[in-house]
């Protein structure tokens, strides 16, 4: 375990897997969304969602470069923060984090905004 | 023995995939068994995740859809007498003076059992809800529909993007007066045919759109609908069924005073946990090795419900036979 999510979110970010995932683990950056590590259940229920197929299951005793970033993702203080955000248990308690990974930010800003109002 | 306690020798947490066929084991233990689910249908993830899919690792079937290995595993099970408590969750664990456990649950019974064994997968599932519909409940949102008929002559909305809020709608459509989807996405889930199925069927689709207000007073009236570039829109409603998915959680089970490895409990080979008579098996449980897939979870309720046999009635044998001799 656990899932993760890769850059190919950057472009779509059509949030499905938010709706589906029972553990509310899936925390959404200014560039794009992740999966926390630690809050995973591995259900797998995000995984078919994806319509850009982003979604990758990681095996924490081979971790990929994907899986590495996730954790730095939420043990690092990101750009405008003060703190890490360490294990909130549930993306929608602390809503859309409006910064995210430096990598990440450095990638230009997102295409379209998929006409979601939820913003 | 109280009056009004009921009594069992196993109490099965957890109605999904591996409860059931723990149900069925242990009618073939002869165990006095009560299976308890917090949803009000069996089949636990399958049921509330993926009912619709098409599962591929079951032992004998290259592939069986999820309803259908739910409604085979309830009538494996239903070969033998046991009760299945729905709608139904369990809060307090407690130890009897003759060393039995005593469970509370949220519907008030009080059961006192020999053995209890955890297939609670990921933890209860409860249904998702709006922040909006969180204050003081109205009569006519719901989150499960109990019946049809409580949608005849009514205009009902739907909220949710997935498979079953399409469902919703088209068994709405004979019998509401209007039948409207709300999805806060562009895009569904569900399969594009069974959307395009309800919009030629007259159901209005409003995606993306956000339900910003309830309105009502005792019963819903009117729900407010943003949607991008728009002024609000008030629309009619007397039933909202909110169909937005599941979250999960272990809640009480936590506090049980049983080892737990981060959120799954830690169980021995013949899957009991730090606590004697207390086993748990499929998703919920962990121990080295662990490989967390459905058809694991079925071995793990054999090899919990048989050791749970001999652990009561140690005369018995562990191994209980080959099925093929078995006259059920």
């Amino acid at each position: 375990m656990p899932y993760v999510i890769g850059d190919a979110c950057v472009e779509s970010c059509a949030k499905s897997c938010v709706d589906v995932c029972p553990v509310d683990c899936i925390y959404e950056g200014s560039r794009r969304l992740w999966i926390h590590p630690e809050e995973c259940v591995d259900c797998g229920a995000c995984e078919p969602e994806c319509p850009v197929a982003a979604i990758l299951y990681a095996d924490k005793a081979h971790p990929t470069q994907d899986l590495l970033e996730a954790q730095v993702f939420f043990q690092s203080i990101l750009p405008n923060r003060d703190s890490p955000l360490g294990s909130p248990r549930g993306a929608s308690l602390i809503g859309p984090l409006g910064t995210d990974l430096p990598r990440v930010l450095e990638l230009g800003p997102r295409k379209a905004e998929n006409g979601d109002t939820s913003r | 023995m109280s009056v009004g306690i009921e009594s069992s020798d196993l109490v099965i947490i957890g109605a999904g995939p591996v409860g059931l066929y723990a149900a069925y084991y242990a009618g073939v233990r002869s165990l006095k068994t009560i299976v308890i689910d917090a949803l009000p249908h069996a089949g636990g993830q399958i049921t509330a995740m993926y009912p619709e899919k098409e599962i591929h690792d079951v032992a004998g079937f290259a592939s069986i859809r999820g309803a259908n290995l739910v409604s085979n595993l309830l009538l494996q099970a239903g070969q033998y007498n046991y009760q299945l408590g729905l709608s139904e969750a369990v809060n307090d664990l407690e130890t009897t003076a003759n060393g039995n456990y005593r469970l509370t649950t949220t519907t008030g019974r009080q059961i006192d059992s020999r053995a209890i064994l955890i297939a609670a997968g990921l933890g209860k599932f409860a249904p998702k809800t709006l922040a909006v519909a969180q204050g003081s409940p109205l009569e006519g949102v719901l989150h499960f529909v109990p019946r049809l008929s409580v949608l005849d002559g009514q205009h009902v909305l739907i909220a949710g993007g997935g498979d079953s809020a399409v469902d919703w709608a088209l068994a709405a459509i004979p019998r509401a007066k209007s039948v409207t989807i709300i999805h806060r996405r562009p895009k569904f889930r569900a399969h594009e045919a069974s959307v395009e199925e309800t919009r030629a069927r007259g159901v209005r689709i409003i995606a993306p759109g956000e339900i910003q207000e309830l309105r009502g007073d005792g019963a819903i009236e009117a729900v407010v609908v943003r949607q991008p570039h728009a002024e609000d829109e008030v629309l009619q409603c007397d039933r909202l069924v909110l169909s937005l998915g599941f979250t999960s959680a272990l809640g009480p089970l936590e506090k049980w005073g049983i080892e737990y490895v981060g959120s799954h409990i830690r169980v021995g080979p013949d899957m009991q946990t730090s606590r004697e008579r207390i086993f748990a098996a499929g998703d919920v449980s962990e121990y080295p090795g662990k490989v967390r897939l459905i058809s694991v979870g079925f071995g793990e309720a054999a090899i919990a419900v048989n050791h749970i046999a001999v652990t009561l009635f140690p005369h018995r044998h562990l191994f209980p036979g080959h099925s093929t001799h078995w006259t059920a």
